[in-house]
């Protein structure tokens, strides 16, 4: 075995990853080649070096990172409509926030009321009820509305999960996500923001915005989440913005590939 | 018997995103690590980490059944280091240690030299261009076999060997010019 075969088998050696018979090999070549003598005593001081920097950089673990990861995990659950009975330990992380709490203490007490008062009739709508529903809803809007303008990313992805839960969100909260899609700091909520998106994905002029905003986007993962959802409209009207995309230089080029994918997926020629 | 993480990982991909939790568990204090190393920035390490684990969840429906979970997370891991990086390309993270430790009169004791080991092979690490860096991270400090690496950057497993040994190879020669010396 040349001296260049042997010396790739030393980081295994060190590692001491390799087996009996290639480290048999190793040494008898050793024993016979100053020249790989001298490499493997190079690159034996410096991963022991490396072991010292291991245990540098060796800390326990940041509660607060898990505490963040469980708020996380509740949002996406939340936005995902699982109903989920959340563990004591990790309720106070949720509804200790009092920018919001007040809000969501107040649209607990109207759904409640809501709830008792017409849970057990009979559907029909009535004024009543429909201007008790609007309420509610007009609640949620407001809640999803603040959270969004939040200044820790945690919460401003818990108000996109929450304006999802909305069941016919108005132009405000379309424009506060098309905002979030197009200038969030967090690619995380961005991403939200562009599923919060679907429910609005059939207008037009949200489809405009989206193809606009694939544009200013620099994450390709956003992007690419964007022609997504713009496929998923199967509107036409996309395909020339795809076809445009699909060989545009300047993008990344996995985004160009995704746009050309959806060119072919919504009938289009590239 | 705990449930490996290919089995865990299909349950939170059929729904159950809870069960993400012990993988987070699990995988997140290395995961962490693995960013500081790139980074040179521990909390950074711990924002990007968590980004990680948002798409972990987001994507779950892309994780195929009996591929190694921390290979995937791993793959995920660099696609959030691609955009960290498109993001702040003028920035690049230099430990501060370094500059403190250079002027420092402290007797050599094997603490201290353990420090300063520390210090150059981190700053020769920092030198290293992005790809070497990270297969070294990975093989090194993530204690990953060739053939998870390979999984991960998606290549054979004769190219990680080869790759390895290479990125060793300038670590040390940058290494021993930092420090003035060569290996007996």
């Amino acid at each position: 075995m040349n001296c260049e075969r042997i010396r790739e088998q030393i980081p295994e050696c060190l590692a001491g990853r390799l087996d009996a018979a290639a480290r048999e090999k190793l040494v008898e070549h050793l024993e016979s080649c100053a020249g790989c003598r001298a490499d493997l005593a190079e690159l034996n001081a410096v991963w022991r070096a490396m072991e010292s920097l291991k245990s540098a950089k060796q800390e326990a673990p940041d509660p607060a990172a898990k505490a963040r990861f469980l708020d996380m995990l509740e949002a996406y659950r939340a936005g995902m409509g699982v109903a989920v009975e959340m563990p004591v330990r990790r309720a106070g992380g949720f509804a200790s926030r009092p920018v919001w709490q007040a809000a969501m203490a107040a649209g607990l007490l109207v759904l409640g009321v809501f709830a008792g008062r017409y849970l057990a009739l009979p559907r029909q709508e009535n004024p009543e009820v429909a201007q008790l529903k609007g309420q509610v809803e007009s609640l949620r809007q407001l809640v999803a509305l603040s959270m969004m303008q939040q200044q820790s990313p945690g919460a401003r992805l818990r108000g996109v999960s929450y304006s999802e839960q909305i069941a016919q969100p108005d132009s405000q909260v379309q424009q506060a996500l098309l905002y979030t899609v197009n200038h969030d700091s967090n690619v995380n909520v961005r991403l939200s923001a562009v599923d919060a998106l679907q429910k609005f994905s059939g207008n037009p002029e949200v489809a405009r915005a989206m193809i606009d905003a694939i544009y200013v986007q620099e994450s390709p993962l956003v992007q690419v989440a964007l022609i997504d959802m713009l496929v998923q409209t199967s509107a036409r009207s996309v395909a020339p913005a795809m076809a445009k995309l699909a060989k545009d230089a300047q993008v990344d080029e996995v985004v160009r590939q995704r746009a050309a994918w959806a060119l072919e997926r919504l009938g289009g020629t590239r | 018997m705990a449930l490996d993480d290919e089995a865990v990982m299909s349950e939170v991909r059929a729904g159950d995103v809870a069960r993400l939790e012990l993988l987070f568990d699990r995988h997140q204090p290395a995961l962490v690590r693995y960013f500081a190393y790139l980074t040179g920035n521990r909390s950074l390490g711990e924002g990007l980490a968590q980004d990680a684990f948002f798409r972990v969840l987001k994507y779950r429906h892309t994780y195929q059944s009996g591929a190694s979970f921390r290979a995937w997370l791993y793959q995920i891991g660099r696609n959030v280091y691609a955009d960290h990086l498109g993001r702040h390309k003028a920035e690049v993270a230099m430990p501060q240690e370094a500059v403190e430790m250079r002027g420092s009169e402290t007797p050599p004791d094997r603490e201290f030299q353990k420090k300063q080991e520390a210090m150059l092979v981190q700053k020769a690490l920092d030198a290293l261009p992005g790809e070497k860096r990270e297969l070294l991270i990975l093989s090194r400090f993530q204690e990953m076999k060739y053939d998870e690496i390979a999984a991960v950057l998606q290549c054979e497993v004769g190219t990680v060997k080869v790759r390895v040994y290479r990125a060793m190879r300038e670590l040390s020669d940058r290494f021993f010019a930092l420090s003035g010396e060569k290996a007996s």
